[in-house]
This record gives C-alpha cells, sequence and structure tokens, in this order.
C-alpha cells in the first residue's frame, strides 16, 4: 500500500515570514497520479521535496504508506525523483546512471542490466544511447533517462518535478500522453508538480490547486472546472482563463456593460447574506454566446485570434475598461472593430466574494 | 509507443568570413603579435645562446674567452652524478610536494566548502602561505620555526617525545618538501574549491534520493567532476614546484652534502661557484628537453585541461 | 479552503534529522578552524617574533609572554629604502606591461581567435616549463654586453615575461566569459574591434584583470633568483634585502623575522583585502 498523507506539513523559511507550505493537508490514493499545480511561490516544488526529504518540516508529518517518514532519509523512503534539469550524472553512462540506485542498494551486476534494459525499453531508449554520456544526448533524450533512473527503482512514489519544462512544446505533448500511460499501466503512486494548468488538467486523476502555500482546492480537473471553490481556483484553471469582473449589485441582479444582468438564485441569497454591494463575476470564454443584437451584453471587438477550429474575441464591452475574451466559431467570426451582442445562461454565471475570493454559491 | 526521435544537437561552429578572409586573419593576428614577439625575444634569445654556450668551453675565472668545445659539455652532464643526482632530487621533491598539496588542498576545500561560523577568515588564514615571500617562508622556517634549541616546532612536538630535532641537518629533504607544500597548498585548495563550487547541486540531491551516503557521493560523483581541476592544480603547480630555488638557497644550501640540490640549485651552484658557463649551459639544455619531454607526455595526459578552455564564440 | 492562520513551528531540537545536520555542521566547522589556525601559525610566529628583542627570541622555551618591541623593525627599516623602491618600480613595471601586452594577446585567442588559437596558447605556457635556472648564466652574460646587469629595466623586462603566459591564460579565461550575445548587440551597432575591447570586454573583464595583476604584483614581487644572480646594488630588491639581513655568522631570529615580515607585508596585506580577487584569480575565474 503505497498511499501518500500530508498531514499539516508545514515549511518556513525564515521566523517571522509566511510559510512557503502552510499545514499542508493531502491524501493521496495508492496508485494515483495526483497533480500539484499553481503560479510560482505557491509552495508547490517545497511541498513535493519535504516529500522527498529534501526539505525539512517545520511543522506536521508526511506519511507514506502509512508509515511516518517524517525524519526517515530520502534513501530510505523507497522514492524516486524526476528532477526539473533531470540531474543527470554528467560523467557516468546513461547506463550508470540508470543503475546509479540499484548499485547503491548492492543489487548486482547481472540484475541491474537486465532492469535497465528493461526500462529503457519500457522508455523507447535505443540500446546504443546507454553507453553514451548524458552531454551526447537531447533533451528529449535526456529527460527520458531521468525517467528511466526513476523507474528503474520500482519505488513506492514517483515524485516528479516540472519534468516536461525544458522541453520543447511539441515534444511535451507527446511527453505527456506518455508519463500518463506509463503511469497508468506501472500503477505507482506519482505526484506531479507544474505550473501548467493543461499539463494539471490532462494528466492527473485529481488535482491540487496551490498559491502562497495553501492549498485552494483538491478535485478531479471536471470538478475544478466546473466547481471552483474560490476565485483563485476559477482564475487559474482553465484557458483561456475565466473572465473575472468586479461588478456593482442592483436591483434584480448585477451591472454589466450598462445592462443589468439578472443573477440566479442561490448566489442573490448568498450576496446578500454577505452583506455586499459589489461581487467579482465569472463567466468562462465559452458561456458568452455570440447572438446576432439579441444579446444582452454589447462590446467592440479589439482583438481575433484565429486558432482554426475557434476564434478567440477580445472584446471590450460597453462601459467597461478591460476586454473579455469570448469563444467562437472559427469559420467566420466578427471582423475586427465589429459591435457584437452576447447573451449569457444564469447557471453558466460565477459569483465571488470581492475581499474573500470565496464563491457565492447556495 | 512511437517515438518522434529529436536529433542531437548540432555543435556551434564559429563561422570564419570569406571574402575578406585574410584581411581578416591578419586583424585577428595583430592583437597577438605584441605578446608573441616581446616572449620570443626575451625567451627564446637567451635559450639559443645558451644552446651555443654548451658548446663551447667558457670559464669565467679564466682569461681567454669561450672556445669551441664541442659535445665535451655534454658528455660531462650526462656522466656526472651530481647531475643526475640533482635530477633526481627535483623529480622527488616535485612529485612529493605537488602530490602532497593536492591531497591536502582537496580535503582543505571539501573543509571550506560547507558553510560555517567564520568561514571568511578561515579562508583567509589558509590562503596566506601562498602570499608569503618564498624567501621569507624559508629564512623563517629555517629558524624560527625549525631551530633545534629555539624553534617552534621542537616545543610543540614535546609532549609527543620528540626532543631538540635539528631538523634541516637530519630531515633535511623532508623540511624542505614540507615548505615547498606549505606554501602551495592554497594555491591547490582555491582551485578544487572552484571544482567544488561548481558541482551542480541538483545532481547531489538526486543522489541523496538514490541512496548514496556521503562517502559514496564522494568517490561516485564528486572525485569525477574534479578530474580537470585537480589536473589543472597538478600540471600548474608542478610547473612552479620545479623550479623551487629559494627555499633549497636559504634553508639548507643544497646540504647536507647535496642531499637537497635540486636542478635549479645545482645550475646556481655551477654559474656561481664553479664560474663554467659552458657546463652550466649544457646542464640548462639538457634539463629543457628533459622538460620538454616530460611536459609533452604530461599534457598529452592532460590535454583535457585545454579542451577545459575551448573558446566559445 | 484557505488555511488563515499559520501552523505551530517545530523547533530544530524537536526533528532528529536537523539536530544531526547541525552537530555536524558544528564539528566541522571546529575541524576547518583547527586546520586554518595551524596552518596560519608559521606567519603567526613569525610576526610574533619580529616583535620580540634578539634576547627574547633565543629562548627555550619559546616565549609567547614578552615586552614587545620595535627595535628590530627600527633596523630593517633604516636598511631598506633603496630596495623597496626598487621593487616597487620593478613589481608595478612589470604588471602593466604585462596587461598592456596580455589583453590583446587574450583577444586575440579568446573573442576574436586566431586560427591556431591552441598551438599559441600552448607557446605561451610551454616558455613557463622551461627552468629559467637553465638560461643564467648566458642571460648574465647577455645582461652583461646590453649593459642592463643591475639595472631596474632587466628586471622589469624578466618579470614581464616570467608573469605574461600565466596573465594570458588567466585573462583569456575571463574574456570567455562574456556573453557573445553582448558582443553581437555590439557588432551589430557597428562597433569595431577597439570599440568592442574598449566598451564591451574591458568593462566586464575589469574584476578579472584586477586578478590577473595582483597574481602578476604577487610572483614579481617575491622573486628572487633572477634578483641574486642579475643585480647587486642599482637594482636589488626586497627579498635580496631580505637575504642580507641573514648574518654569515650567528643566529640573529628576531631580526630575521622582522625582516621577513617587512618583506612580506605588503602582499600579504594586498591579498588579504583583495581577497575575492585572488580567489578569483587562482580559480581561473571559476570562484566568483
Amino acid at each position: 500500500m503505497a498511499n501518500v498523507k500530508y498531514v499539516s506539513a508545514s515549511r518556513v523559511y525564515a521566523k517571522d515570514t509566511p510559510p512557503a507550505v502552510n499545514a499542508l493537508d493531502l491524501d493521496i490514493q495508492d496508485g494515483e497520479f495526483m497533480v500539484l499545480v499553481g503560479p510560482s511561490g505557491s509552495g508547490k516544488t517545497t511541498a513535493l521535496r519535504m516529500l522527498a526529504g529534501l526539505e525539512p518540516l517545520d511543522g506536521g508529518r508526511v506519511e507514506i504508506g502509512d508509515r511516518d517518514v517524517t525524519f526517515v532519509p530520502p534513501k530510505d523512503r523507497d522514492i524516486a525523483m524526476v528532477f526539473q534539469n533531470y540531474a543527470l550524472y554528467p560523467q557516468k553512462t546513461v547506463a550508470d546512471n540508470m543503475g546509479f540506485a540499484l548499485k547503491m542498494q548492492g543489487v548486482n551486476k547481472e540484475e541491474r542490466d537486465r532492469r535497465v534494459r528493461e526500462a529503457a525499453r519500457l522508455l523507447d531508449l535505443d540500446d546504443s544511447l546507454l553507453d553514451r554520456k548524458p552531454k551526447q544526448l537531447s533533451g528529449g533524450q535526456r529527460q527520458r533517462v531521468a525517467m528511466g533512473r526513476a523507474i528503474v527503482r520500482e519505488p513506492q512514489v514517483f515524485l516528479m518535478d516540472e519534468p516536461l519544462s525544458n522541453l520543447d512544446a511539441k515534444l511535451r505533448v507527446q511527453t505527456r500522453s506518455q508519463i500518463a500511460e506509463l503511469q497508468h499501466r506501472l500503477g505507482i503512486t506519482t505526484v506531479y508538480v507544474t505550473h501548467d494548468q493543461v499539463e494539471a488538467m490532462t494528466m492527473g486523476h485529481r488535482v491540487a490547486v496551490l498559491s502562497g502555500g495553501n492549498l485552494q482546492q483538491c478535485a478531479s480537473p471536471r470538478e475544478l472546472y466546473e466547481n471552483p471553490v474560490n476565485q483563485f481556483v476559477a482564475g487559474f484553471i482553465g484557458s483561456p482563463a475565466m473572465n473575472l469582473q468586479t461588478v456593482p449589485m442592483v436591483d434584480g441582479g448585477v451591472e454589466l456593460a450598462n445592462t443589468v444582468l439578472p443573477l440566479p438564485g442561490p448566489i442573490q441569497t448568498a450576496a446578500k447574506g454577505a452583506g455586499l454591494s459589489e461581487l467579482v463575476l465569472g463567466i468562462r470564454p465559452e458561456h458568452l454566446h455570440l447572438a446576432n443584437g439579441a444579446g444582452e451584453l454589447p462590446g467592440d471587438v479589439i482583438l481575433v485570434e484565429e486558432l482554426g477550429a475557434d476564434a478567440l474575441l477580445h472584446v471590450r464591452l460597453a462601459g467597461t475598461d478591460s476586454p473579455v475574451v469570448a469563444r467562437a466559431e472559427g469559420r467566420r467570426p466578427p471582423a475586427l472593430g465589429a459591435h457584437v451582442t452576447f447573451s449569457v445562461q444564469p447557471d453558466d454565471m460565477f459569483a465571488f466574494h470581492p475581499v474573500t475570493g470565496a464563491r457565492l454559491a447556495g | 509507443m512511437t517515438v518522434v526521435e529529436d536529433l542531437a544537437p548540432t555543435p556551434r561552429v564559429e563561422v570564419k568570413p570569406r571574402g575578406a578572409d585574410r584581411r581578416e586573419r591578419w586583424q585577428r593576428r595583430l592583437p597577438l603579435l605584441p605578446a608573441l614577439i616581446y616572449i620570443v625575444i626575451v625567451t627564446q634569445i637567451p635559450f639559443l645562446v645558451t644552446v651555443w654556450y654548451s658548446f663551447q668551453n667558457y670559464f669565467w675565472d679564466q682569461p681567454g674567452g669561450a672556445h669551441w668545445a664541442g659535445v665535451s659539455n655534454y658528455s660531462t652532464v650526462f656522466t656526472s652524478a651530481a647531475f643526475r643526482s640533482a635530477l633526481l632530487r627535483s623529480v622527488e621533491m616535485t612529485v612529493a610536494a605537488v602530490i602532497i598539496a593536492m591531497i591536502l588542498g582537496v580535503a582543505f576545500a571539501v573543509l571550506l566548502d560547507r558553510k560555517f561560523l567564520g568561514r571568511g577568515v578561515a579562508r583567509t588564514l589558509i590562503i596566506t602561505p601562498f602570499l608569503v615571500m618564498p624567501a621569507a617562508a624559508a629564512l623563517v622556517w629555517a629558524g624560527p620555526m625549525l631551530d633545534p634549541n629555539f624553534g617552534l616546532l621542537n616545543w610543540l612536538l614535546e609532549p609527543f617525545g620528540v626532543h631538540h630535532v635539528a631538523w634541516l641537518s637530519t630531515h633535511a629533504l623532508g623540511s624542505v618538501i614540507v615548505v615547498m607544500i606549505w606554501q602551495w597548498t592554497p594555491f591547490m585548495t582555491l582551485i578544487i574549491l572552484a571544482g567544488l563550487q561548481s558541482q551542480p547541486a541538483d545532481t547531489l540531491e538526486a543522489a541523496k534520493v538514490d541512496g548514496a551516503g556521503a562517502f559514496a557521493t564522494f568517490r561516485e560523483l564528486t572525485i569525477p567532476h574534479l578530474r580537470p581541476y585537480i589536473e589543472l592544480g597538478i600540471l600548474l603547480g608542478s610547473i612552479y614546484l620545479v623550479n623551487t630555488f629559494d627555499a633549497v638557497r636559504l634553508m639548507t644550501n643544497g646540504g647536507p652534502g647535496t642531499s637537497t640540490t635540486n636542478l635549479p640549485f645545482y645550475l646556481y651552484q655551477q654559474v656561481n661557484n664553479a664560474f663554467d658557463v659552458g657546463g652550466a649551459a649544457a646542464a640548462g639544455v639538457v634539463t629543457v628537453i628533459l622538460t620538454i619531454i616530460v611536459a609533452t607526455f604530461a599534457l598529452r595526459l592532460f590535454a583535457r585541461v585545454f579542451q577545459f578552455e575551448e573558446a566559445g564564440s | 479552503m484557505t488555511a488563515a492562520t499559520a501552523a505551530p513551528i517545530r523547533t530544530t531540537s524537536e526533528d532528529p534529522r536537523r539536530r544531526r545536520e547541525m552537530a555536524g555542521k558544528v564539528g566541522w566547522g571546529v575541524v576547518a578552524w583547527v586546520v586554518s589556525i595551524a596552518f596560519f601559525l608559521p606567519v603567526l610566529w613569525m610576526v610574533i617574533t619580529a616583535f620580540k628583542p634578539e634576547s627574547a627570541a633565543e629562548t627555550w622555551p619559546p616565549q609567547f609572554v614578552f615586552r614587545p618591541t620595535l627595535s628590530e623593525f627600527s633596523l630593517v627599516f633604516s636598511g631598506m629604502g633603496p630596495y623597496l623602491t626598487h621593487s616597487v618600480i620593478a613589481t608595478i613595471g612589470s604588471t602593466i606591461l604585462v596587461l598592456l601586452l596580455g589583453v590583446p594577446a587574450s583577444y586575440a585567442l579568446s573573442v576574436r581567435p586566431v586560427k591556431r588559437w591552441r598551438d599559441g596558447l600552448f607557446f605561451f605556457i610551454s616558455t613557463k616549463m622551461l627552468p629559467i635556472v637553465a638560461a643564467i648564466g648566458p642571460l648574465y652574460v647577455i645582461a652583461l654586453k646590453t649593459h642592463l646587469l643591475d639595472s631596474i629595466w632587466l628586471l622589469i623586462i624578466l618579470y614581464t615575461a616570467m608573469n605574461l603566459p600565466l596573465a594570458i591564460w588567466m585573462i583569456r579565461s575571463f574574456m570567455l566569459e562574456v556573453p557573445s550575445e553582448l558582443l553581437e548587440a555590439a557588432r551589430l551597432d557597428g562597433a569595431g574591434r577597439i570599440r568592442e575591447i574598449t566598451s564591451v570586454i574591458l568593462p566586464i573583464t575589469t574584476p578579472g584583470l584586477v586578478s590577473t595583476a595582483l597574481i602578476c604584483v604577487i610572483f614579481a614581487w617575491n622573486e628572487l633568483f633572477l634578483a641574486l644572480n642579475l643585480t647587486i646594488t642599482n637594482a636589488a630588491t626586497m627579498p635580496m634585502f631580505l637575504i642580507s639581513s641573514v648574518p654569515q655568522e650567528g643566529l640573529y631570529i628576531a631580526h630575521l623575522s622582522a625582516a621577513a615580515t617587512v618583506a612580506s607585508i605588503p602582499v600579504i596585506i594586498v591579498g588579504w583585502i583583495a581577497q575575492r580577487s585572488l580567489v578569483r584569480g587562482l580559480s581561473m575565474g571559476a570562484i566568483k
């Protein structure tokens, strides 16, 4: 059983500064692919390193397989880690790199070679590469060697620290699916750190969103997308990002683009209950529907980004400063400068507390 | 699982401009010329003159100047026990000093690599022997440190059963080598320290995760990484240590007997005491030839050191 | 689900791993200090002994507590004038010449390299491998015939040749660190070679040049062999002065220590102050 638990885990670098990781509580199931996502400084890498044993815990504890490993050194935690810059041993061959941990464990040469070759095959690393040194390899090959080094150990947990960030875009997309497939095949519990929410959404069974050292929400990708628990998660997950506007409350709803937009009942109740005179309204780009003149929200197109299948319209709504982004049909999008109107379904609206960012819902 | 094989990166090749090729080449050579010409004149001319004199009989204290002597000076050198002994001594002293200084250098560098209270001051103290004038170092060690009756070392070693040892008489060679090591360990330390600090931190972390303890990490990762630095230190250190003169002249004057006479001191004696310019010149030429042989051999071994400093632009 | 309050912090003493790390750190720190002091001891002893009257220097056991006196120092100062001047001129003169010759040469071996830059570099270093001692006889004769014997100019010329190869190696390694983008940008802005050197390379490599100059100063100031054989009075340098303090008969430990201290102090102080520079130079620019 290789589940992972963070129990109120904290890391503080200097006294009287905000914690890098603040009392993190996370339960990761055996065999699960958990992604830690967030902007830089959110504490995701620190949290991963705490699990690895490379950062001490200033509070709380970490468990692997129901065993408290808080004070256990990295080598005794039965984990393997893929580093952001791969951290391959420069003077060793690929085979020696991959077999290093086994050598440290005292595994004999034959067994080491067998497992290295097996891992190499799994990762599509040609046998001829086994005798090369890292500097002779391309970026993608090095990345695979780094993964091979981790796989060979057959650990209880895989830790990955932004392993795709140094690859070019196309390779990244390819390798993403390979990693997901590999994890599925091997069934090893994986904790994966990234700042790229697309990676998080496509790879993780569950995704934990962090910001400023605090866990914002941990749920499946779909759940995060459809039910963000606060403004941060709503604005972070989804590309292009959710449109967020601070709007004043008026009779019957909120005022946006010189129009009164009626709010769904539950939101109204929550807002009134909190005594708010304004709130942050969130609408996803695909929920702004182009209505030929019949929509409630008028605006002018200031930029059209054509993506082929769809187009993204940047529109300045009447009476607002910052533009909103709307998704439209790719075939014949409105022209630059055109005057358009949008309609939006009440059920597609999100509302957040203007100060705390918490979701206002029923 | 199909993978689009990514191409290995092509090395950057410096584009030499065509067309204005010849002019460009001379423009590039021009800045080099002053230093080149200067060095050639100041080092090669004396060397050529040395070769000339090596074929002459020329004694300062005798009237008449220089006479052609053929290869008699050379046969004297090759049959001279004194020359061979000085050569042997040079090799002994240089090898011992370089190796021990390097070992100490690695040890000190490892100590200085960790953070501790007052690390900067400790480093300053360790560097100082390199800054001390070699002549001063020789005299201070010979007198205040190693004197049999008043020296500090004897006093420090007294609890260990050492009594008033006359270091420069009984352990002359060792004493000289100790001073050589004392002065050059800081140099080795700094070069190795540079190597230690250039080691990427994440590979050390990866080793931790992979189960390597401190010794294993040092053996498997750090020493291979330090190899070019160690070679650089040995190369540069040898170049300077083989020419050690001050310590020999001022501590033991080559003695007792000739037990500490190395090549530089031997040549000095030939010129200053024997006034034998021809003989000294021949011995000098032989020394140079031997040095070239050893150096070529060593550089082939240490070719890495030059690749180390590849021109990037 | 934002946690509003920070969790209680565990102190180091409660974490067995960190406790062990701290103990290790302190332990090795102590070892490092013991080693540093032991290594520095001869220098310390030299300076202490310099303040002793001769009677206190030749005792058993060696004295650590005594009445310090400047008598040996005043003897030293009274004799060293011309030697000091000669050392300063030879050192500074040769170092300036080294920089004047070395900077362009390094440029031609690094930024805009000559085709056979490896051979060039090898040639320069090879001149250091040939022991100067081998040519001392002929050098004496040449110096005699060119009327340069016992002349400060001879020392400047020879010290320059002595330091130039190392200086070129060092300056070259510093020039290689100039980011190529800066050079390309300068070239795009129309900078010719001279401009490239003065506006881009020199400002960036200035710390490296200082380190190189420092190393040249150290080697030139401390040089004994050439000075001993090729000078007598008109160009005799501090190392010569030091030798002259050693009498033929008898022991003059305190006097010797005072002379040694005075001779070494300038370079030691400069080395301490510019320590960073020195470290950078000796490690070929690898440690900043």
